[in-house]
């Protein structure tokens, strides 16, 4: 192979030829590359994750390696890599849909545990912002995976009307320690030291403002409530089951840490069923996607729930110092959480490749 | 350099069903993707066909949810429905990513039956069909219309399917398959599966 074809100018141009990029260049996947991303798991190079789209691509952990390399993730980064696509080939996640869809969703992923610190996951400020390496690869790295194994391309397969700039980049930890609550994986069944990943596909986000003042605890929530637009339903049908055959839709809330503890005297629970009972919307407001049934609801006529029940919201918290709170949703399809397996020589990669996320700025009493 | 791009089996070249000799006393059915568009939609192409075509009759499946149609037992459902009960199918709608993708299985499930089979769909969505339906290794045929993606108005529909338009959906019902639609025929000695590698479509 010649040397124009193995640099990056030369593969990022063949490989966007052939639809195999996000239209930004890529770390060439050469063969040395490949090979030292594979040193990241324990797995076979030739396990099928999943079986992607109408072609039924088979995502090995191979090619999920070699994405991974083009999307600039590190050896480490394998372990999450892993988990992230086995929630996106999870049936359940609907995973298909959303990424095909006119509807333009995106893959959220939010970590959870102690793969966050390991990793450098930025859970908090700008958690779900440009600048640190393992939020920004290894979303990148997971959306190129699912096209490049369903093989989609915007007008070919993939249809999103307007399109989402948040498709491959909405990947943030929740930040546990700044949290009142137990974290999202804890609530979804997971030990709080097991490590995570929760796949969401989201077609909104949006941010606004709590400030604090004389105003009181119900008002926060009101304000969640009030920032929660018609759109932004949460059903389930009966036949969305583990296969996935129906329509769920929900709101994940992401509170940022003061908020969040101005809330410390409510569980999660209760706060959710307040949202549930307490978001209502005239009908002709609400969009076709759904919402509950007056007569059901107890409700007059006129009025519909804006969620079906309290399951269908989540809430995480995320970001640094300030109070701003941002609503991701309606998600389409079961949210979806895998944990994290490690290798058994984690300690030696870890000492081997975490070079590759040190950083001299951000810390305080940092460079 | 390694490929990103994940391997498949690639799809036995298949033809398409032979088409219908003529529309006249033929049993139609339309099918319903679940996607809201596609009942005001086919209830316009009833209409139609009972104003022009009187002899035909008309017999209905819809799916509760479009995503249920990628499921082996509901394709086996729309083949058995196609072969006992049908002599073609029309099929609605493709007017997003995902309704289409679900017609063309909709629409794939009626032709191994036997029976031809036509999806409508958005002119839009287009190409979005044609890269579907080659991973089944069909060319399974489309009518396009300009503009009906989620138009849920029947009074819309009314003005834009005409008896005229009505006829081109039948043509391909009726039009003879081409070469390249019986492309499989000619193949058939290769049935043995290949794999597709990576950016070889």
């Amino acid at each position: 192979m010649s040397r124009q074809e193995q640099d990056i100018e030369g593969v990022t141009e063949s490989f966007y030829r052939k639809g195999k990029t996000d239209g930004l260049p890529v770390v060439p996947p050469s063969e040395e590359r490949v090979e030292r991303m594979l040193e990241g798991t324990d797995l076979p190079r030739d396990e099928v994750i999943g079986r992607l789209g109408t072609r039924e691509g088979a995502l090995t952990v191979e090619k999920l390696a070699v994405n991974g390399v083009m999307a600039g993730c590190l050896p480490i980064h394998m372990p999450l890599l892993v988990a992230g696509a086995r929630a996106l080939a999870d049936p359940k996640s609907n995973a298909i849909q959303a990424s095909v869809s006119t509807g333009s969703w995106a893959y959220l992923f939010v970590v959870n545990g102690p793969i966050r610190r390991a990793l450098d996951v930025n859970s908090d400020t700008a958690a779900f912002g440009p600048g640190f390496r393992t939020n920004r690869t290894v979303g990148r790295a997971l959306g190129l995976a699912y096209k490049n194994t369903a093989r989609i391309h915007p007008g070919e397969k993939e249809m999103a009307t307007i399109g989402n700039p948040f498709k491959f980049s909405l990947f943030a930890g929740e930040n546990e320690e700044r949290s009142p609550w137990e974290p999202l994986h804890v609530e979804r069944g997971y030990d709080r030291d097991d490590s995570t990943i929760t796949f969401a596909a989201p077609n909104n986000f949006l941010q606004y403002k709590f400030e604090a003042g004389p105003r009181g605890d119900q008002e926060m929530v009101e304000s969640l409530i009030r920032n929660t637009p018609p759109h932004m339903v949460g059903l389930k049908t009966e036949t969305a089951n583990e296969r996935y055959e129906g329509a769920q839709l929900e709101v994940f809330y992401a509170l940022c840490p003061y908020n969040a503890q101005e809330l410390e005297a409510y569980t999660k629970a209760e706060i959710k069923e307040y949202i549930s009972e307490n978001a209502r919307r005239r009908a002709d407001e609400l969009s076709g996607l759904g919402g509950g049934n007056a007569e059901d609801d107890g409700l007059q006529s006129l009025w519909r729930r804006q969620f079906a029940d309290p399951e269908r919201i989540k809430l995480f918290v995320t970001g640094g110092s300030g109070r701003f709170n941002a609503a991701m949703g309606p998600t389409l399809g079961g949210p979806t959480t895998k944990r994290v397996e490690l290798p058994d020589n984690w300690d030696a990669l870890l000492e081997r490749y975490g070079d590759g996320l040190d950083r001299e700025w951000g810390q305080a009493g940092g460079g | 350099m390694y490929d990103p791009v994940a391997d498949s089996e690639a799809a036995e070249r298949k033809s398409i069903a032979p088409r219908l000799e003529q529309i006249e006393g033929a049993r139609i059915g339309l099918f319903d993707n679940g996607k809201p568009a596609a009942e005001p939609l086919l209830d316009v192409v009833e209409e139609r066909l009972e104003e022009a075509y009187p002899s035909v009759t008309v017999d209905r499946y819809a799916v509760d949810h479009l995503n249920r149609i990628k499921n082996d037992a509901e394709m086996d459902a729309i083949e058995a429905w196609a072969d006992e009960e049908l002599d073609a199918c029309i099929g609605a709608i493709g007017d997003c990513g995902s309704c289409t993708k679900y017609l063309v299985y909709g629409i794939e499930s009626a032709e191994r039956s036997e029976t031809p089979g036509v999806g409508i769909v958005d002119e839009g969505f287009a190409l979005d069909w044609d890269t579907n339906a080659r991973d089944f290794g069909r060319e399974l045929r489309y009518y396009t219309m300009p503009a009906i993606s989620e138009v849920i108005d029947r009074d819309r529909f009314r003005e834009q399917l005409t008896v005229d338009v009505l006829d081109e959906i039948l043509d391909e019902l009726t039009r003879p398959p081409t070469p390249e639609e019986r492309a499989a025929e000619d193949a058939e000695s290769e049935s043995e599966t290949t794999v597709v590698a990576g950016g070889d479509r």
